[in-house]
């Protein structure tokens, strides 16, 4: 098994395991772990720690050699997860040999939102490592909790799937997926449609000599929230770098809109630009780069942040959870 | 940096203000950094460069700070040279993660120092 595990994915494989409850989660993760152990290949593993846990029991002291990972905790903003194994690569392709992972971002548990993010977060999977990586990612989706649609979706955003009750072995590993979308529209501008703002929302046109302003609507919007100091810094932090990319490359203005939904507090920035490279809030800045820097920080500092590239202009909705 | 006495001022706008420190060779600033006045304190700190030894700042007393204004400072650094560093002291938190965050926390030029902001 271990020839044909380090010869099966020269390249890039980006599969969904589709699995019926968390027994069959632990069957059929543990086999493709074990392949990967066998043929020496670096494992890391990013599910719930509740899942951690029962896989740590099936592989016993194999599990010392995996790399665990809670992602709660990692992907609670999913757009965080694409850095998480940008550097997984980076550290194991230094090595130089072939490696895996398990990347399960969708839980029962995701908000309508969430889900979304998630949804878009896996399909940029498929632009944001290079077909040449020598990384095999299996992404599992119970179809026990998980909606028809959310599986549906599932099929669309992996070139590869496995289903039935096989292990994923490289013997008999995933096949290919006719309703995979294509690495191109994986890449393709993000619109799906957002909830509109609440009628009566707090909403202020800027240009840049407003700027201030923009802050200081957020961090009284913030205080009056009830946030913490330092998330109101955060989000303060995240606004004001959104507005400025606005001015300096969306058209010199934009639309800055403010409302609470659900115990969360939304910010939100239009402006006439359009956001055109896909990865551009999860590519970990390069210090030498003059790389746009703003919406990767967004998403470093807020819980959960929605880019749309509409054909009237751009939105970034900056979502701090109360 | 607790402890430093304020000089003159060697730069003024609207928002910041930066002073000499005494013992010399260093700066305070107070005020916010940020995109309007990121390119005139760059080109200011880079007059600031071409003495000898590390240049030290002060930052405790900044209230704002973006990443225009981070970068001012990044571009004075690596205009340095001759071994000279930008030492940076008094960060306040969300500038300190910020700044790791973008990817400028780890620059030769540029030093982080972990001492704590000054109390008022």
């Amino acid at each position: 098994m271990s020839d044909q595990a380090t010869h099966s994915h020269a390249g890039y494989r980006h599969d969904a395991l589709l699995y019926a409850g968390t027994a069959e989660f632990v069957s059929r993760t543990s086999p493709f772990i074990r392949g990967g152990l066998a043929a020496g290949e670096p494992v890391m593993v990013a599910t719930s720690a509740h899942k951690i846990e029962l896989l740590r029991s099936e592989l016993g002291h194999e599990a010392q050699q995996v790399v665990f990972a809670d992602m709660a905790q990692v992907g609670a903003n999913p757009a965080r997860i694409i850095p998480f194994w940008s550097e997984f690569v980076d550290r194991s392709a230094a090595a130089g040999r072939s490696f895996r992972g398990i990347g399960e971002p969708i839980w029962a548990g995701r908000s309508a939102a969430e889900l979304v993010e998630c949804q878009r977060h896996e399909s940029l999977l498929n632009v944001a490592v290079s077909q040449e990586t020598p990384m095999w990612l299996l992404c599992p989706y119970d179809t026990e909790v998980l909606e028809p649609d959310v599986i549906r979706e599932a099929l669309r955003s992996h070139p590869f799937v496995t289903e039935g009750s096989r292990p994923a072995t490289a013997a008999q590993g995933p096949q290919r997926n006719d309703l995979f979308r294509g690495i191109d529209a994986s890449a393709a501008p993000f619109d799906a449609p957002l909830a509109p703002p609440p009628s009566g929302c707090h909403e202020f046109e800027f240009g840049m000599g407003a700027i201030t302003t923009v802050r200081e609507i957020v961090a009284a919007s913030a205080y009056a929230a009830g946030l913490g100091a330092a998330r109101a810094a955060d989000l303060v932090q995240a606004a004001h770098e959104v507005a400025v990319n606005s001015v300096r490359h969306g058209g010199g203005r934009g639309v800055l809109r403010v409302w609470r939904d659900a115990g969360a507090l939304i910010c939100e920035v239009t402006d006439q630009g359009r956001i055109t490279e896909p990865l551009v809030d999860r590519q970990r800045p390069d210090a030498r780069a003059a790389t746009r820097r703003g919406l990767w920080l967004a998403n470093q500092l807020c819980d959960l942040v929605q880019i749309r590239s509409l054909r009237s202009g751009s939105v970034v909705r900056l979502v701090m959870n109360g | 940096m607790a402890g430093w006495l304020e000089g003159e001022p060697m730069y003024a706008d609207k928002q910041l203000v930066i002073r000499h420190t005494v013992p010399a060779g260093g700066l305070s600033f107070s005020g916010i950094l940020d995109i309007f006045n990121a390119d005139s304190v760059a080109s200011c700190l880079s007059s600031q460069l071409d003495g000898q030894g590390d240049l030290h700042i002060d930052l405790s007393k900044v209230e704002f700070c973006d990443v225009s204004g981070i970068r001012a400072l990044v571009s004075a650094a690596e205009t340095a040279g001759d071994g000279r560093r930008l030492v940076l002291h008094g960060l306040p938190p969300l500038l300190a993660r910020v700044m790791t965050l973008v990817g400028w926390g780890d620059l030769p030029t540029l030093s982080l120092c972990g001492c704590s902001a000054e109390q008022p």
